[in-house]
């Protein structure tokens, strides 16, 4: 009869417990974590999770499409190259790479046409760059020269392509999502200026006008030769100051907007 | 607890003698029926709770970066098929669905898959890939149109597994490959669709079989029975349990249609054992054994995996391929007899071989390093429930490519250094990033890669030696009134009392003073005397302020001896305080993980690109010319017996006290490298950094073929000619003039323009044979 007596109460038991609640609602807490924990990974890191909510409800700013920059017609060849402008300083004895080689978007096209052109090239850095830049782009599509970021004609395929995708996912409000396309970007594009300033476009969009700064600041150092661009990036400098709250530094990078432009 | 007799009423019948006892068996009986009726509605409660909640905990699962593909890239035709390989594709002579690749000479021809990422979706779609040297250089769609960009799926590199190791990768029965349902209910339950959760037919005939054949053959348990039992039951076996098992099986079929009762089948089945862990579902499976999506499986596969239900490791496929091969056989001829599929495709599906891929480890234990440092990471964010029940997708920037190149370097030059006295005791580790972007692309934490353990890269803290240089060569150039790459500078003997009394007497690696040099020289060359005295001049304090503002805040005291790297550091440490020199004097926290999706593929959370300037780049850029010059003339200048010299890299070796740790750090414009090899007691090695670390990295170097470094020359920065011997200013039509980098203002005045032509050429080549000395 013991035997019995423990199951008999424990059925009793349970029954007693389903009893209080309708059938096929049992009394289990389901301790699944994913909503409070997104929750709070959100409210933790406001910038870094996904919140539609709080995106939508920031104000876009104007916006004026992928940034149109930089009108050098003639040299447009979808890769920034830069004539080195202190004249024949950077080709010659420096045996380390020396002068402005500058600002091509490391990653992107142009050695495809010229898979190897270092191989056999004797040891000259500095004149090994300049004829890969300038031999450029040949093999590669040209659709940005048309549609509606036509004049962003110093980017090419891929980068323009995410560029096109982030300004979207930012029109829509999702700034998270923008700032990933542009990340994917920067990736293929490192040095690409223009990726930077839309990644710190966007930072500003999001409220944090710190890393804007910062994320500018980087554009600029491979921004050389491209006044208006410069310009461009000193007036985000200057509205992540005023965000800051340092109006005295956005005055400043007013000035150099000013100077640079 | 939930013991099932089925309550009967008691045997014995009631007696004259006893009436009582009658009544008591009527009340008894009354009891037991309470009983049945109440463990009725238990089960029941059981059986809804656990079926209409959360089934199954799935633990998080880690992604490498997808790959992209756009022209221009940078991609070998090799690595590419590698990463294609790993990600089982299959090689066909035309790619016909996902997941199938056709190489024909230089094109590649493939379907990719479709994934979710972040940012959104990427689609499934062919692509058309064209190489050239190791450039993509042409990129196209289905129609032929040029496609900008395409992401492959991202290589799944583990898991974060809860302490029971259950795995598995959920599938939605829609998703399933033709075939799959049927071949299971053929092999397992023919009478699926028309039982009630039992089947007195299919008992019968097990029973039937059994006691002709004499043996236990063939089980009468349904599909039905066999989830209950998987699902709800311990594996006791026992009369009681198959009757719990038995009426929770009829349950489930009162409440749930055939569909989710299968779908449910095809998550939970056991289809084997990963080592510790524990492979579940077929789509687990379908990854574990063939390394494909589930939904790509042919029939011939998807008999295997049916095959293998009846018994895991018995018919193992790569433990016992003859059993499994027949097993499957056995399973296609039933295929053929219940008309599930023509005699004509099974007779070609039975003619394939088992295609299971080599080894079954996507498991933790493949790249241990680089997933303890995404777990630590993770940590930091997420409770242990979230990350090992959730289901979690942690997408990071691990390269596997990278990754390999960097294992084999590591073999390779172990090997090739065995002969050295003592090399067998010597540990290693490898850190490998991007410093444009601040990602971790690569992890090695042991000499034995795949070993998982102390992880060195991140644990090992040891001092650095002449890695600490640069700091202290920075602290000096951010002064340019006082110091530029060519101030004279004494590398002579000199003692400095601390203020405990000891007297510091630092001394050159050749134990030689080298007398009045060029600043760049002494890092160059890695002359303790000279690099000491200018430590001592901008001040230790100063130099470990530079340390923190390169990424890397460390408790140093400020004694003289840190100047030359008594402090220690972690591989991962020197690669963040290396990044911040690549990166133009901007220092990016180390990334491993790029983004986290929910398992429904919702953002969850980014981790995104964060940057801080820290120095002025002219500083930096002058430090760089000065490391470029360790690699052109100075102490890493073997480099180029490997590497082609229009490869300009920039790097420090390290070597501490006997020898004790060799270190090689580096970089070129879009890799970072640090190598790190010490023994675990802290004894003597054999190696100095440029005898044991460089091997490693320049092996590393040569395989990854990194774009050579170029950094923007910043605005306040001028290049000047001076005269190589005086250091005066000179002008390019000087005979053996050379430019050297200043931050404007610091230069030398312009020297007179010297007479007569001088073939700036020679002038060149007269450099380049300085360097060969």
């Amino acid at each position: 009869m013991n035997k019995w007596l423990f199951p008999a109460v424990t059925a009793l038991a349970v029954l007693q417990g389903c009893a209080s609640v309708p059938r096929g609602n049992i009394p289990v807490v389901d301790s699944s974590t994913r909503v409070s924990n997104s929750e709070r990974v959100t409210a933790k890191r406001p910038t870094g999770g996904y919140n539609a909510g709080t995106a939508q409800a920031q104000t876009l700013p104007e916006d004026s499409g992928v940034t149109v920059m930089i009108p050098q017609g003639a040299g447009a060849s979808g890769i920034q190259t830069f004539p080195a402008s202190n004249g024949a300083a950077p080709i010659s004895t420096g045996p380390v790479s020396a002068g402005p080689i500058t600002s091509e978007p490391a990653a992107s096209a142009p050695v495809a046409t010229d898979p190897n052109p270092i191989a056999d090239e004797p040891f000259d850095i500095a004149s090994m760059s300049a004829p890969k830049a300038s031999s450029a782009p040949t093999g590669i599509p040209r659709s940005s020269t048309s549609g509606g970021l036509s004049a962003d004609e110093q980017l090419d395929g891929p980068v323009l392509a995410l560029l096109t995708t982030a300004q979207s996912q930012q029109g829509s409000g999702d700034f998270n999502g923008a700032a990933s396309s542009l990340e994917r970007a920067q990736r293929i594009a490192p040095r690409e200026p223009q990726v930077l300033y839309r990644l710190a476009q966007v930072r500003l969009s999001q409220g944090d006008a710190a890393q804007a700064e910062q994320l500018a600041r980087r554009a600029l150092t491979y921004a050389n030769g491209r006044p208006s661009l410069q310009a461009e990036l000193w007036n985000t400098i200057a509205q992540a100051r005023d965000k800051q709250g340092d109006s005295a530094g956005a005055a400043l990078a007013r000035q150099k907007a000013r100077v640079s432009s | 607890m939930t013991r099932t007799r089925n309550p009967r009423t008691p045997q014995k019948r009631p007696t004259g003698r006893s009436r009582a006892w009658l009544g008591w068996a009527l009340k008894l009986s009354l009891v037991a029926l309470v009983i049945v009726a109440g463990f009725a509605v238990y089960l029941d409660a059981v059986v809804q709770e656990k079926f209409s909640g959360k089934r199954w905990t799935i633990p998080a699962k880690v992604y490498a970066r997808p790959l992209e593909l756009f022209t221009g890239q940078k991609l070998s035709k090799d690595d590419f098929l590698t990463e294609l390989d790993a990600l089982g594709y299959r090689r066909e002579s035309a790619a016909n669905g996902p997941g199938a690749a056709a190489v024909n000479g230089n094109t590649v021809d493939l379907n990719t898959r479709g994934f979710q990422f972040y940012e959104g979706m990427e689609p499934a779609q062919f692509v058309r890939v064209r190489f050239s040297g190791d450039y993509v250089a042409g990129l196209s769609g289905a129609n032929g149109k040029a496609v900008d960009v395409v992401r492959l799926e991202p290589l799944m590199i583990g898991g974060i597994y809860p302490k029971n190791l259950e795995d598995r990768i959920l599938i939605k029965i829609d998703q399933v490959p033709k075939y799959l349902v049927e071949t299971l209910v053929a092999t397992e339950d023919r009478d699926f669709y028309s039982h009630f959760g039992v089947s007195p037919k299919s008992i019968a005939r097990a029973m039937w079989v059994n006691t002709s054949s004499g043996s236990m053959r063939q089980g009468g348990s349904t599909l039905t029975q066999q989830l209950v039992k998987n699902f709800y039951l311990t594996s006791e076996r026992s009369l009681s349990r198959k009757l719990t098992e038995a009426m929770m099986a009829m349950l489930l079929e009162l409440h749930y249609d055939k569909r989710e009762i299968l779908e449910a089948y095809l998550n939970e089945v056991f289809v084997g054992q990963d080592g510790q862990r524990a492979v579940h579902g077929f789509g687990l499976a379908s990854q574990f054994f063939f390394s494909q999506p589930l939904s790509e499986l042919k029939l011939h596969q998807i008999a295997l995996l049916v095959g293998m239900v009846k018994g895991p490791s018995y018919y193992n496929p790569r433990r016992y391929p003859d059993r499994a091969l027949a097993r499957r056989n056995l399973v296609l001829d039933l295929v053929a007899e219940q008309g599930v599929a023509s005699q004509a495709e099974v007779d070609a599906a039975k003619k394939m071989p088992l295609g299971v891929t080599a080894r079954g480890s996507l498991a933790d234990s493949s790249f241990p390093a680089f997933l303890d440092l995404v777990k630590r990471q993770l940590r930091q964010d997420y409770r242990d429930e979230d990350l090992t029940e959730e289901g979690l997708r942690i997408f990071t920037s691990f390269d596997p490519i990278l990754q390999m190149k960097a294992e084999t370097s590591m073999n390779e030059t172990f090997k090739r250094l065995a002969g050295r006295k003592g090399a067998d005791e010597v540990e290693s580790a490898m850190v490998v990033t991007n410093p444009e972007t601040g990602e971790v692309q690569a992890m090695i934490g042991s000499r034995q890669a795949g070993f998982a353990g102390f992880n060195r890269a991140i644990d090992a803290v040891r001092p650095i030696g002449s890695l600490v240089k640069p700091a202290v060569y920075l602290t000096a150039l951010e002064q340019p009134s006082k110091y530029t790459l060519t101030s004279w500078v004494q590398d002579e003997p000199f003692s400095v009392k601390a203020a405990n009394g000891q007297v510091w007497r630092p001394q050159n690696y050749d134990r030689r003073p080298h007398g009045t040099i060029y600043l760049y020289q002494g890092l160059a060359n890695s002359y303790n005397l000279s690099t000491a005295k200018l430590g001592l001049e901008v001040g230790v304090p100063n130099v470990i302020k530079t340390i923190g503002r390169l990424g890397v805040d460390v408790d140093w005291p400020a004694f003289p001896a840190m100047l030359l790297g008594a402090g220690g550091m972690s591989p991962v440490q020197v690669a963040t305080m290396y990044q911040t020199i690549a990166n133009g004097g901007f220092n990016t926290p180390m990334r491993g993980i790029r983004s986290v999706l929910t398992a429904e593929g919702e953002p969850l959370k980014r981790y995104p690109f964060q940057i801080q300037q820290t120095f002025d780049p002219a500083a930096i850029y002058l430090v760089q010319n000065a490391m470029q010059r360790v690699m052109r003339e100075g102490t890493g200048r073997s480099v180029y017996n490997t590497l082609p010299r229009t490869l300009t890299l920039a790097g420090k070796t390290g070597t501490s006290n006997d020898s004790r740790d060799s270190w090689f750090s580096g970089f070129s414009q879009d890799l970072l490298a640090v190598v790190w090899m010490g023994r675990d007691d802290n004894g003597k090695t054999p190696f100095t950094g440029a005898t044991g670390a460089l091997q490693v990295w320049t092996s590393f170097m040569k395989k990854a073929d990194p774009l050579p470094l170029d950094m923007p020359q910043p605005d306040n920065v001028v290049q000047a000619w001076i005269d190589p011997n005086s250091g005066q200013g000179s002008d390019s039509s000087c005979p053996g003039a050379v430019q050297m980098p200043y931050i404007r203002g610091s230069e030398p005045p312009a020297g007179a323009a010297c007479g007569g032509e001088q073939n700036p050429a020679e002038s060149v080549m007269d450099w380049v044979k300085g360097w060969m000395n």
